[in-house]
């Protein structure tokens, strides 16, 4: 307000802005509106693909979470005029995609009624666009942020070890990575660690980078740090061969260490620090593939998946073999909503929701939604280029860079590129906490485009 | 089961149609981060050039950059019609004594805009501070920042380059108080 009154005062009005703010929100409302038209879509062909007809319950839930997103893009229009238009469609058409598998997933275990997992998703995703409203009405200026950097690399490591609290935590297949609340269900605080972690990175090395790009040896063209500056990179480290460990979760582990990483090498813009940590990296996951056994039974599945004896195995690997025949099946235009059978693979609608997709939406489809991705992710690192502070630029790539590399992580793992870890594809797979987490992200990336954009300007 | 395997087709390939032309919607909206902002024409002498931007020779362009510093006195002549010489009355323009930027030469001079303490991008990307369309300014061209309160010049890598006083900068420059500072066709000037 205070900047629009003194460009207001400064001689007849010499300064215009170069677009309409209106005119950002009117094309979102129409992706929006395409993109509810989407969804909806989805869930008939769900319906006619299953039932052979049209069942109007659960279109209405997705009237109602189409109008959410409506009231998130009316909480745009006042409180963030400016903000990107492309990122919200994008996750609304992620989220309601995820939801009708989910949906179809429920029809064929024959689960329905409000205590199945699309009810369950959908009342998620509400909880989700709803924080992300509260978000973008208390954050209205990220820098704000960086004041709490310390606060919130704090929170982030305690959340990151909340489920080693004996009587908090939860073992689910293997991984202690949920906290459980009685009957409510169970989260997983992981998922919003990584938000206030890569608040913490950001603000911690617009700090510190100096110490951290300038001094250093030349060894072989490349300049390499101090030994005493090895400190930072080497915590984080620990971190996450700690969760290897004690949570037995390989992915969350990659997730945050390549998080710092890339917000590391976009901070001092130096290849060595990369080569380093993605040295110190394959180091730690070949010893543990060495001594943890739950990590090499991974690789075992990964590089020997089709031989009878690992498919057969107590653990082995069964449903990554599932996910490809269910991915080959699907072909270049799948088998259409409902008419496959994804749900032979165990775990369809979380881990798996990516070959349940390819199955019955083929390649074309799977394409689509890694475009989706893409959009989302390119927009990300677009408001970081566009960003005039230190802080917003590491924050919007680091936040983006999350998403992709998740979506690297469970994509690669289901398709046999890396071996399989656990963990959720952002908006798409059933799970609340991953929802709610993602949904932050986008709400951060909103507010930080429309302060990229709104801040004085003078078009010649 | 009263839907038939055509319907069923049909609404498939239908499903992925409208998923495809979701996206492509989305592409076409943002045309201008994948390929740039469109250009304005220049005036007709300059059209040869205007038709190859990334080729123009500066020598061929009246109010092109100039090659040597010892050849900017005629632009800066043209160009401050204030009378400034660069950097005679005192001084670097820093936080404290630096208020406003003022367009000196090009379609819009005369006009002004208000120094914060913000960096300031200059470029023909439409999220610049100061955007600049003419077939000579590149899509980031150079920033304005402050550097333990000076204002500082930085090129960033643009094909035309920058100028500064008639010097092309290359380094990050302090910018003295009323020095031309010249973008393609426009300069601007940093004052009180």
């Amino acid at each position: 307000m205070s900047k629009a009154s003194a460009l207001k005062t400064s001689r007849d009005e010499p300064v215009r802005r170069l677009h309409l703010p209106q005119k950002l929100r009117n094309l979102e409302l129409f992706l929006l509106l395409i993109a509810c038209f989407i969804n909806a879509s989805a869930v008939m062909l769900v319906q006619l693909g299953t039932l052979g007809e049209l069942d109007p319950t659960l279109v209405l839930l997705g009237a109602g979470l189409s109008a959410l997103v409506i009231g998130l893009h009316i909480v745009l229009r006042f409180v963030a005029r400016d903000a990107d238009p492309f990122i919200l469609p994008i996750a609304t058409v992620l989220n309601g995609i995820g939801i009708a598998m989910i949906y179809r997933i429920d029809i064929a275990d024959n689960q329905g009624g409000w205590e199945s997992a699309a009810v369950r998703q959908t009342v998620w995703s509400a909880l989700a666009i709803f924080s992300a409203i509260v978000v973008l009405l208390v954050i209205r200026n990220h820098r704000v942020l960086f004041r709490y950097t310390y606060i919130a690399g704090l929170v982030g490591v305690l959340l990151l070890f909340l489920p080693l609290v004996p009587g908090l935590g939860k073992e689910i297949s293997g991984a202690r990575v949920w906290i459980s609340f009685g009957n409510f269900g169970t989260f997983q605080p992981g998922e919003i660690a990584k938000i206030a972690l890569a608040v913490f990175f950001a603000g911690y090395l617009v700090r510190n980078r100096d110490s951290l790009s300038m001094v250093g040896k030349k060894i072989l063209g490349a300049r390499f740090p101090r030994f005493r500056d090895l400190g930072p990179i080497l915590v984080v480290w620990a971190l996450s061969m700690s969760v290897i460990i004690f949570q037995r979760d390989l992915g969350t582990a990659l997730l945050y260490f390549g998080l710092f990483l890339v917000m590391l090498y976009l901070a001092t813009g130096r290849l060595s620090w990369v080569v380093l940590g993605m040295g110190l990296f394959l180091g730690g996951a070949l010893i543990a593939s060495q001594t943890l056994n739950y990590v090499n039974g991974r690789f075992t599945n990964w590089l020997d998946a089709l031989n009878p004896e690992v498919y057969n195995a107590d653990g082995g690997s069964f449903q990554l073999v599932q996910g490809l025949f269910g991915l080959a099946k699907g072909g270049l235009l799948g088998t259409g909503w409902g008419q496959g059978r994804p749900e032979i693979t165990p775990v369809p609608q979380s881990d798996y929701i990516i070959a349940s997709l390819g199955e019955e939406l083929g390649l074309a489809g799977i394409f689509a939604i890694l475009a989706l991705y893409l959009l989302f992710v390119a927009r990300g690192f677009r408001i970081g280029f566009a960003g005039q502070d230190d802080f917003g630029k590491l924050l919007s790539v680091g936040l983006a860079f999350v998403v992709a590399l998740q979506c690297f992580i469970v994509i690669g793992g289901v398709t046999r590129v890396i071996p399989l870890t656990g963990l959720t594809t952002p908006f798409l797979a059933a799970g609340g906490s991953s929802l709610v987490a993602n949904w932050i992200i986008a709400a951060l990336l909103l507010r930080l485009s429309d302060t990229v954009r709104n801040q004085p300007r003078l078009v010649v | 089961m009263n839907v038939s395997e055509l319907t069923l087709l049909v609404l498939r390939i239908g499903f992925l149609l409208l998923l495809w032309m979701f996206i492509f919607g989305i592409v076409y909206a943002l045309r201008s981060d994948l390929f740039g902002q469109r250009v304005r024409k220049m005036s007709t002498d300059a059209a040869p050039a205007a038709a190859f931007p990334a080729s123009a020779v500066p020598v061929a362009v009246p109010v092109a950059a100039p090659a040597a510093p010892d050849a900017f006195t005629a632009p800066v002549a043209r160009a401050s019609p204030a009378g400034a010489n660069s950097g005679v009355d005192g001084g670097m323009a820093t936080a404290q004594n630096t208020t406003r930027l003022v367009i000196t030469s090009g379609p819009k001079a005369g006009t002004e805009f208000p120094l914060g303490a913000d960096t300031i991008t200059i470029g023909r990307s439409s999220d610049s501070s100061l955007v600049i369309r003419d077939d000579y300014t590149s899509t980031h061209h150079a920033r304005l920042m402050l550097w333990n309160d000076e204002w500082m010049l930085q090129d960033l890598d643009s094909t035309n380059g920058t100028f500064l006083a008639g010097a092309r900068v290359t380094v990050p420059t302090k910018i003295p108080l009323n020095a031309t500072v010249k973008i393609g066709a426009t300069s601007f000037e940093l004052r009180r």
